[in-house]
């Protein structure tokens, strides 16, 4: 076995050593849930755990479903989604462990949908995991806000995989995203003709001409569209406040539309008032 | 602040429900390409809803929207600021309860439509059979902001126009424009299907109580999350990695 494998092999086995340690220390009540409570009030009973907690007892498979007592509910409450400033202020540990409790609690409902739709039975309050959903995006989108942080700190970049724009053979721009090598660029010869995707001819020019056309008809239906919206409430509401259309239809010349035929009612207008 | 008074409407999402939760529930995907290299995104969906007083999660909604239907399209003038919230005593200025006043209990912004309380009403009858002859039920038919309500004055309980001001704390309130006094915004149009405000708000076994989600437990540390979970844990890293470039 090489020497690397037998690093990785002990490191694997530390890893799991400690966490089970963590497991085995501390068998308490979590302080974290997947619902941050609704009111910033309400001081409540819980006490400050301190130490590496986890989530509660271990209940096999059946921690992939819910309580048995809401099974039969129609209505599940719960509160809202962690924002991103509540999560600010928790410390890495914490949002670790909230981390792995969203992780399970997402598993759990759509393990609960799954079954539900399987039993032919109503899941109820389907939004809850959206909520997880958001939660764990938010969360997500803290810890990266660490982490560049502290890259931008040491380093002056973000730390984040880098990303450029490129054309493709097509002479489409799209964001090429880095990878890491062994090799360095110039010694690379494998990438350097991978990369090297110059684009022209005559079927790419005839191509990428249609293809801005497409992209310039899209764009004007767009205008059309909000020029015929804005016509149709002119015949509609005559009155209508025309500050509010200009600011809502920037694009529009409202002044010269209000001429159009198309924009006057089916009412006979008013001579010498 | 302004700029937050100013962006966001101050009426309340009575359902409580998620704006993704929502959109994902009224969701009608016709057709989508496999999400793989050798295919483009596209997506072919219902791009227009026709929105009633069925709101857009619930299977009456989908009813009214089905799959592959079309229905005409109604034009909605836009509102740039909405003014009627749940729980305003309004006038009726049209139909058979012209002039009488009522309290909004519904409001449909997708429709500038607002619903009174007792006001407005038919009959309708539902649940008809062969023999049998159906139920008879009262409902109310909702109301156009712009041109059937009007705001009242809470001075003197008459209808009147209003506007929008400032007051000197900068905060943006409604002001009759007869008697110059504040209509307050209504405590009603926070009261949500979850609670009726949020202080009496019951909490449930899974949710993090209060005082924990306010609690400031962020120590700043020169570590990445990566850096300090590993240090939290007892894990030590003395491999040095290999040379590697990034291109």
């Amino acid at each position: 076995m090489s020497s690397t494998l037998m690093k990785c092999l002990s490191l694997a086995n530390t890893l799991r050593t400690a966490t089970l340690r963590s497991l085995l220390t501390s068998q308490q009540k979590p302080t974290l849930a997947p619902w941050g409570a609704v009111v910033p009030a309400l001081a409540s009973h819980v006490q400050a755990v301190s130490g590496i907690h986890t989530s509660a007892a271990s209940l096999g498979l059946m921690e992939f479903f819910d309580d048995p007592k809401v099974w039969s509910e129609n209505e599940v409450k719960v509160g809202r989604a962690w924002k991103p400033d509540e999560l600010r202020i928790k410390s890495n540990k914490e949002l670790h462990q909230l981390w792995y409790i969203l992780l399970k609690e997402r598993n759990m409902l759509l393990t609960m949908e799954h079954e539900c739709n399987d039993k032919m039975e109503v899941f109820p309050n389907p939004e809850r995991i959206d909520k997880v959903k958001i939660s764990m995006e938010n969360l997500e989108t803290v810890v990266r806000e660490r982490n560049k942080a502290y890259h931008l700190l040491e380093t002056g970049e973000t730390g984040e995989r880098p990303q450029r724009l490129v054309h493709n053979c097509f002479g489409l721009r799209y964001m090429y995203k880095s990878c890491e090598h062994v090799l360095p660029p110039f010694m690379n010869i494998k990438w350097i003709k991978s990369r090297n995707v110059g684009f022209g001819g005559r079927a790419v020019r005839k191509f990428l001409l249609q293809y801005r056309e497409k992209l310039y008809n899209e764009k004007r239906k767009a205008k059309n569209r909000s020029r015929n919206e804005v016509m149709m409430i002119l015949r509609r509401n005559p009155d209508f406040d025309l500050e509010v259309l200009r600011r809502q239809f920037p694009q529009v010349n409202i002044d010269k539309l209000r001429n159009e035929d198309k924009a006057r009612g089916h009412y006979v207008p008013k001579i010498g008032v | 602040m302004r700029i937050t008074q100013f962006l966001g409407s101050k009426l309340k999402n009575f359902s409580n429900l998620p704006k993704e939760y929502i959109e994902r529930s009224k969701k009608q995907v016709y057709w989508k390409t496999p999400r793989e290299v050798n295919y483009l995104p596209r997506t072919v969906e219902r791009r227009r809803f026709r929105y009633t007083t069925n709101r857009p999660w619930t299977g009456q909604f989908r009813q009214q929207n089905m799959p592959g239907t079309m229905r005409k399209k109604v034009f909605v003038e836009p509102v740039e600021e909405w003014s009627f919230f749940r729980g305003d005593r309004i006038e009726v200025l049209v139909g058979k309860d012209k002039g009488k006043q009522g309290i909004v209990t519904q409001a449909i912004p997708e429709r500038n439509w607002v619903i009174v309380e007792g006001l407005n009403w038919h009959y309708r009858r539902v649940g008809a059979e062969k023999d049998f002859p159906g139920i008879i039920i009262k409902s109310e038919a909702p109301l156009h902001v712009t041109t059937d309500v009007r705001l009242v004055d809470p001075s003197d309980l008459q209808g009147t126009e209003f506007e929008w001001r400032y007051t000197e704390e900068g905060e943006k309130v409604r002001v009759s424009m007869r008697s110059g006094r504040i209509i307050p915004i209504p405590e009603t149009n926070n009261q949500t299907h979850d609670y009726k405000t949020p202080k009496a708000y019951i909490e449930r076994d899974k949710d993090t109580p209060a005082a924990i989600v306010g609690e400031i437990t962020f120590q700043p540390k020169l570590a990445t999350f990566e850096m300090d979970i590993m240090e939290e844990m007892d894990i030590k890293e003395e491999r040095t990695p290999a040379k590697s470039y990034w291109y």
